[in-house]
């Protein structure tokens, strides 16, 4: 049977996939890759939020923009993309099968690269069938790529990056998100996601889970109860919200069939079957390779990095590179890895409670517990200082890798020095001039400007603001603390938007001075915001 | 080596739990009760028990559920998820129609 | 763990499984059953098409084919204490050619002479006993008393139900070697070093069977040939036929469940080699061929989906047939294999012989053309 070779096939067209195509294309390599879905890009396209890390990490650029970079690249590079192209079956001799609109058609590989990601868990509980209990990334994919609603009133399950990335885009597409729970006594993803949703009043509640789900055609409402170490609910904790949508983030599993029907050797691990792999991918199989989430769930950024470390391991493997300079290339490649792979939520650190920043601070226990920082720990860290005239207050309280921050000041007031897991620190030397771009810089919209005695006993706080429609100067409305709970009217001053901030608006508003270390977010007179 | 019948003395006797009517297969609409059964009538691997029960074996292929069957058997076994073996996987990876797979240009006659 | 048994049964497949239940049932209490793999019936049991069927098969197999269907297929579901889906609703053995049809012929009169219910249908009939048959189909033979049954849950039916009677399994268990002690044969040895010891030791391993057979001097004359299945998502209810062919082009049946269940090949099948047979992994061209052929007899199955394919090892006995049968020469060995890919319908009928062969009781029917030393050379 006639079937067409090529030097690589790549299955899955998401930021690994593309990535390894890119990485080997550019040795000469002809790659081919086939996606699924209408669309290539795999998740970043859903990710409308700004990713982290440093400048080699494509921090502070949203997971959409990074995805057409990406293709840009796969296409100045000559890489063949099929899309509405499902690989099927991966065969001996490194044959696939490929649904392309009514056909399948063979083709063979010299080698294989399996980049097909992960698909969202469940969790059962009573109810979990009805129609409204959807998976986080589903509601994103609904939300982020079909514009729809996944509903009016969701309740999160599950604190993990994903469950509060995704309940701030809830909020952002003017969804009410009426609770966030977790079985676990800590928040699981970074504080600067958890703090962002929960000064918009989102209430957490760590160590509960949902008992049922409730309705008898399609969800009308959650009950939820506190679970003690045992994992069992504690009778007379239960509570009840009115909701239409629950979402469950409770963790991703690699697809990983593929790689099992052609043979591959697998391990069972918690997080569901993946390959045994070398760190550049190789498989069991020679000219076998899997990158990115299916290899083990991280996020876009490390499997960016993966995809080009295959790449390049496939470039030696096929004659179309040095094999030594290609060693070193992946060695490099490791090492952009391994700063992503730092900080309190490394893979050594999982399932730790850390109580000590790198730098003996104390975590705030709060924020672990509650999704913010209590105001009374909120001085202890080194982006918080008191100064007159404006100056930046940082509230990022966690060694995560990220440092856009420090690149973002023209005055150099903010430093993170060489370790990016370090927590950023303000220069109170240096002379803020207020532009904002901090502000607008900062992936977990964590950083704020204040001011002090702008008049008579107020002051203004700017804010980094992602909902529309956008208040305008003159509005009255409330503050909210950290906690999400009203402080104090506040009015606006200005609203600045500028291409340099990339959709991060600033929004100005004037509070009374003591206020000012309290404030965090702005809700306009009819207490809704977004669309 | 497993040795069914000491395996089964040992896990004991299966209760009646008050979640035993919760669907764990939503595409066969399988409950966890008849998982658990099952396990105490020795089926003790998830190919045993995707074959006696069909979970695993609809649409998604084990997609949603595997991974929520595998608990339930660690669970009544006593051991660790991370011991008890996923199912195989095999082609095709979507469902595909009869008169599509069969276009693949391998016909003799073409 | 008890390392003595009456009976030692080498593979934990629906033959092992039958067998190990037919034992219990006429209070052998001690036996053993030992499977390689981590799952009972992980080889042929849960691979096959589900048919239970008399007609199309070599006269010698038909006296313990209708045995099966006549006395044991009935009752079995309740017997097993789960439902064993089967339904005899005839099967209809499909031919598009003269010569198709000259060779359902011949089966048919076979058949016939050995007191089967089995006769040729035209064109006509074939359509008014299962209308969503292609015109091209010219005739077929049609037996009303053939049917189909659910294989996974069959041989995990026998393995339940003799769990309860008290038969002891051991999964995982590999056999490296058997050993005569004193002439008999007595102990089996596993991979893992354990020695056990059984008064009869009956090897239902399928091709495995050979390897262990080789131990104690015995060459089981059958070669290892891979056959691949596949199966849709649910369809309305269309037919409860079995349905095969002249041509061995598919065969297969519509389950209690609404999927439909065919095997099929491409070919390519008597040369696939694999270097780990374990690893079981189909070819990139069957699906496509075996939806080709069943497309060609089933037009209305054009848009089902499928769901999934596998395949499966064939112990494809010399001359088609299963070597059933003491082996005189290893006293208190028994072959139970080479069941050449339709061994799943006669399975309880077989392990309840099996048993009889245990207890020297003479079997139900007659087997002796089911031999292990039948061989002749051809000159």
């Amino acid at each position: 049977m006639k079937t067409k070779r090529y030097d690589m096939i790549v299955i899955g067209a998401g930021p690994a996939g593309l990535s390894a195509a890119i990485e080997a294309a550019r040795q000469g390599v002809r790659p081919i890759v086939f996606d699924e879905n209408a669309r290539p890009g795999g998740q970043l396209f859903k990710q409308i939020h700004k990713f982290f890390g440093s400048k080699e990490h494509r921090a502070k650029v949203r997971g959409l923009k990074i995805g057409e970079e990406l293709l840009a690249e796969a296409e100045k590079y000559g890489v063949e993309v099929m899309l509405d192209a499902a690989v099927i079956g991966l065969y001996p001799e490194k044959e696939i099968t490929v649904k392309i609109d009514d056909t399948v058609r063979h083709y063979k590989g010299d080698t294989i690269l399996v980049a097909t990601g992960a698909a969202e868990n469940m969790v059962h509980f009573k109810g979990w069938t009805l129609p409204g209990v959807i998976g986080a990334g589903a509601a994103q994919t609904m939300m982020n790529l079909h514009h729809i609603q996944p509903g009016k009133r969701v309740f999160m399950l599950g604190s993990g990056n994903v469950g509060l990335v995704v309940g701030f885009q809830l909020l952002q597409a003017g969804c009410e998100v009426v609770g966030l729970a977790d079985a676990a006594p800590h928040v699981g993803g970074y504080g600067v996601h958890a703090a962002k949703i929960a000064r918009c009043g989102v209430p957490f509640y760590l160590s509960h889970t949902v008992i049922e789900a409730v309705g008898t055609e399609y969800v009308t409402g959650v009950t939820i109860g506190q679970v003690g170490p045992d994992m069992r609910v504690i009778p007379g904790t239960e509570k009840y919200f009115d909701a239409d949508t629950i979402c469950l983030a409770v963790g991703l599993s690699p697809m990983s069939q593929l790689l099992k029907q052609a043979g591959c050797a697998m391990e069972d691990t918690k997080g569901g079957p993946v390959p045994l792999c070398a760190a550049d991918g190789k498989t069991s199989i020679s000219g076998i390779y899997a990158a990115g989430d299916v290899s083990g769930i991280e996020e876009a950024s490390s499997a960016m990095i993966k995809g080009r470390m295959s790449g390049a391991a496939i470039a030696a493997y096929l004659g179309y590179a040095d094999e030594k300079i290609q060693e070193e290339r992946i060695f490099e490649l490791g090492q952009q890895l391994g700063t992503l792979r730092q900080g309190m939520f490394s893979p050594e650190n999982r399932g730790k409670l850390i109580t000590k920043t790198d730098e003996g601070i104390g975590v705030s226990m709060h924020l672990l517990e509650h999704g913010s920082v209590a105001d009374d720990e909120i001085a202890r860290y080194p982006g918080v200082t008191r100064q007159a005239g404006i100056h930046p207050v940082i509230e990022c309280t966690q060694n995560i890798p990220c440092n856009p921050c420090q690149d973002a000041c023209p005055k150099g007031c903010i430093r993170i020095g060489e370790k990016i897991t370090s927590l950023p620190a303000v220069d109170a030397a240096k002379e803020c001039v207020g532009c904002g771009m901090c502000v607008a810089s900062c992936s977990g919209q964590a950083i704020f400007l204040i001011q002090e005695d702008v008049g008579p006993g107020v002051g203004e706080v700017t804010i980094p603001y992602e909902f529309l429609p956008l208040p305008r100067a003159g509005d009255t409305g409330t503050a909210l603390g950290r906690d999400g709970r009203p402080v104090c009217t506040a009015t606006v001053v200005k609203v600045r938007s500028s291409p340099a901030f990339d959709h991060t608006n600033l929004l100005t508003i004037k509070v009374p001075n003591d206020m000012l270390m309290k404030v965090r977010f702005y809700q306009t007179q009819k207490g809704g915001m977004g669309l | 080596m497993i040795d069914i019948q000491e395996r089964l003395r040992q896990i004991g006797p299966l209760d009646g739990a008050p979640d035993d009517d919760l669907l764990v297969c939503r595409c066969e609409e399988i409950t966890k009760g008849e998982i658990r059964r099952a396990i105490h009538q020795g089926m003790f691997t998830i190919e045993e028990l995707r074959r006696y029960l069909r979970c695993g074996m609809g649409l998604c292929q084990g997609q949603t559920c595997g991974r929520l069957v595998k608990n339930i058997v660690a669970a009544e076994l006593g051991v660790s998820p991370t011991e008890i073996t996923s199912a195989t996987a095999r082609a095709p990876m979507r469902p595909i129609e009869m008169a599509v797979l069969a276009d693949d240009g391998g016909a003799a006659h073409g | 763990m008890d390392k003595t048994a009456d009976v030692i049964i080498v593979g934990g497949g629906i033959v092992g499984c039958a067998a190990a239940y037919y034992l219990a049932k006429r209070g052998i209490s001690r036996v053993t059953v030992l499977e390689a793999a981590k799952s009972i019936g992980n080889g042929g049991s849960s691979r096959n098409g589900g048919g239970v069927r008399q007609s199309g098969r070599d006269i010698r197999e038909l006296p313990y084919a209708m045995y099966g269907i006549r006395h044991l297929w009935p009752a079995l579901s309740e017997e097993l204490g789960v439902d064993v889906g089967y339904v005899q609703k005839g099967n209809l053995r499909l031919g598009k050619t003269p010569a198709h049809l000259n060779k359902l012929k011949t089966l048919t009169e076979n058949a016939r002479s050995a007191g089967l219910d089995v006769r040729m249908v035209d064109a006509k009939e074939v359509q008014a006993i299962c209308p969503y048959l292609s015109e091209d189909v010219i005739g077929a033979s049609w037996c009303p008393t053939d049917g189909h049954a659910d294989p996974l849950v069959t041989t995990l039916g026998f393995y339940k139900r003799s769990l309860e009677l008290g038969v002891r399994f051991y999964t995982d268990a590999p056999v490296k070697t058997l050993r005569k002690i004193k002439g008999k044969i007595r102990e089996v040895i596993l991979k893992d070093g354990t020695v056990l010891e059984g008064e009869n030791v009956i090897l239902a391993a399928g091709y495995e069977s050979r390897f262990l057979a080789r131990t104690v001097g015995v060459d089981v004359p059958m070669s290892r040939l891979i056959d691949e299945c596949l199966v849709t998502e649910a369809q309305p209810p269309m037919f409860d036929i079995m349905l095969g062919t002249a041509g061995a082009d598919f065969y297969g049946h519509q389950t209690a469940h609404g999927s439909f269940v065919f095997g099929s090949d491409c070919g390519y099948e008597e040369v696939t080699d694999m270097e780990d047979p374990s690893q079981l992994a189909t070819n990139s061209m069957t699906l496509s061929a075996s939806c080709r052929a069943i497309m060609g007899y089933i037009p209305a199955l054009r848009d089902a989906k499928i769901v999934r394919s596998w395949c499966g090892w064939l112990d494809n006995a010399f001359d088609g047939v299963p070597f059933i049968s003491r082996v005189d020469e290893v006293p208190g060995l028994i072959l139970a294999c080479g069941f050449t890919g339709h061994g799943f319908g006669t399975a309880p009928a077989v392990g309840l012989i099996l048993s009889q062969l245990v207890a020297g009781e003479e079997p139900v029917v007659d087997i002796s053309a089911l031999r292990y030393d039948r061989f002749t050379p051809i000159r």
